[in-house]
């Protein structure tokens, strides 16, 4: 049993190997130290990232290999059927997770927070809209007591976030405080689209007038 | 509830006058079944047949050879995970929400367009058997919706409205909505520990001699003289879970592992239609 391989394509509850040889990831799921299937789709092993370099010599004792070291099973869905090429690719839906770095617009402010709609998760577009939160505490990590909403965001802002938790029944709640997070696409009251001059300030290249945002670190 | 929204036919419906040359005693002729009393009908199921659906799936179950004797047809639509509507609480996992409709001209007696009581409460033991399955951890804060439409019941056409029991008929209506929901959320990308099918068995009586009751699965209503007993289970293959249990009728007091029995068979069943829906889900990858 432990030394066959996976199979190629899974069903739901199918027996994938088990938890000692491999780790789960995305469309499967742990029973009974067992990697079992939870979606329909083809099985995939990625390789862990092997370690760069010559490895040190080991000086000291060190613990048991870290469970990391085990290749990861996942499950992915069949995207397009053969038998339908009409059909159009169908996209897995994608739910923002904490951690996720996402794009947002902003929909309006007040004093206290900035209520935006998360537009893409990470590499994905959402197909149903969701709605986040940046709260005045997490614009930016410091002088956190002398932000202001109105300085660094404007309903129609597009924002790059971090979600640092789902909140509560309606928002996401999101957080701006890394230098590469922040304001990425703004226009100015003159609707001319503007450009990054420093980490707080955009500039309209028509009319020459700074506003001040809470801007993204340009990659 | 009255449905004021649609130009409804009157409440008491008669059907166009049928007359029949037939002898009296042909009348009270019933089909006897032909299968073995372990073998269950023949299904078909086919998933990704709603596009607009982000999961979606079609079960026909086997009409039998008599005319008028209509099998069980039944599509299934996932929508979803989407966005709780805005005054719904904070749920860490997926909120399911079923709807079992029946298509008014699915059954002898015309449904109405808004769900009754049998309808919703079909729609509740679905509920209850998915969720057993579902991963609903996997999707916070989401909502996803399990709308199953019965376009044809299992319903024998000559039997009259008064003779049989409406109930006997809807669990086989459940074990199909089980299936048939199954495969859709496998087609809409939803996590599920396993594939969930269901199955009815039943207890039956034949004959009026007072011969034992036999255990039939998958029983067509029409085709025995009298159900005892029946029950529908929600199953769980792989991890040998039943997820669902629903029992009605009476036993025998004599007997006490008949009721184990009669779930067993029901199991059994279950399992027939599994085989049907890995076949279904494998053809998809494939």
């Amino acid at each position: 049993m432990t030394t066959t391989t996976p199979p190629t394509l899974a069903i739901p509850g199918q027996l994938l190997g088990p938890a000692s040889r491999y780790q789960p990831g995305p469309g499967t799921h742990l029973h009974e130290s067992n990697l079992h299937a939870s979606l329909v789709g083809q099985v995939h092993i990625t390789q862990p990232a092997r370690a760069l370099g010559p490895a040190k010599r080991l000086t000291k004792i060190t613990p048991a290999p870290a469970p990391a070291e085990l290749p990861t099973l996942s499950v992915t869905p069949a995207t397009q059927l053969a038998s339908a090429p009409s059909r159009e690719k169908k996209k897995r839906e994608v739910l923002p997770e904490v951690g996720n770095v996402v794009l947002c617009r902003v929909i309006r402010i007040t004093p206290r927070q900035a209520v935006v709609a998360i537009l893409v998760c990470g590499d994905t577009v959402l197909e149903a809209e969701w709605q986040g939160l940046i709260r005045v505490q997490d614009v930016r990590a410091t002088e956190k007591d002398r932000v202001k909403i109105y300085e660094s965001f404007r309903p129609g802002d597009v924002v790059r976030a971090e979600v640092i938790s789902l909140g509560d029944q309606t928002n996401y709640y999101l957080s701006t405080t890394r230098n590469e997070l922040g304001v990425i696409s703004a226009v100015s009251e003159a609707g001319n689209t503007m450009v990054p001059v420093s980490w707080k300030e955009l500039m309209d290249p028509k009319s020459g007038l700074m506003e001040l945002r809470k801007v993204a670190q340009p990659q | 509830m009255n449905d004021r929204r649609r130009i409804n036919g009157p409440a008491g419906a008669t059907l166009a006058p049928f007359f029949d040359d037939a002898a009296p005693q042909d009348l009270d002729t019933r089909s006897t079944r032909s299968r073995p009393p372990n073998a269950t009908r023949k299904l078909l199921l086919k998933t990704g047949v709603t596009p607009s659906a982000s999961g979606s799936a079609y079960l026909e179950i086997e009409t039998s050879a008599k005319p008028g004797l209509s099998g069980l047809k039944l599509s299934c639509s996932v929508h979803g995970p989407r966005a709780l509507p805005k005054s719904a609480p904070f749920s860490p996992h997926i909120v399911l929400s079923t709807h079992v409709k029946y298509a008014p001209f699915a059954t002898q007696q015309r449904r109405g367009y808004l769900r009754d009581s049998s309808e919703r409460d079909l729609g509740i033991h679905l509920e209850t058997a998915l969720r057993g399955a579902i991963i609903a951890d996997r999707w916070p804060k989401s909502g996803v919706d399990i709308i199953v439409s019965i376009i044809e019941g299992d319903q024998d056409r000559e039997t009259s409205k008064l003779q049989g029991d409406e109930v006997w008929d809807m669990m086989n209506t459940l074990s199909g909505c089980i299936t048939v929901a199954a495969a859709a959320l496998a087609d809409a990308g939803i996590d599920c520990v396993d594939t969930v099918a269901g199955g009815v068995a039943a207890l039956v009586q034949d004959a009026d001699d007072g011969s034992a009751p036999s255990i039939a699965v998958d029983p067509i209503p029409s085709e025995h003289k009298r159900i005892l007993a029946a029950c529908c289970v929600a199953y769980l293959p792989t991890r040998d879970e039943v997820t669902n249990l629903w029992f009605r009728g009476d036993l025998p007091a004599s007997d006490l592992d008949l009721y184990t029995s009669l779930v067993g068979h029901g199991i059994q069943a279950s399992k027939n239609a599994n085989r049907v829906l890995i076949d279904c889900l494998s053809g998809t990858v494939g």
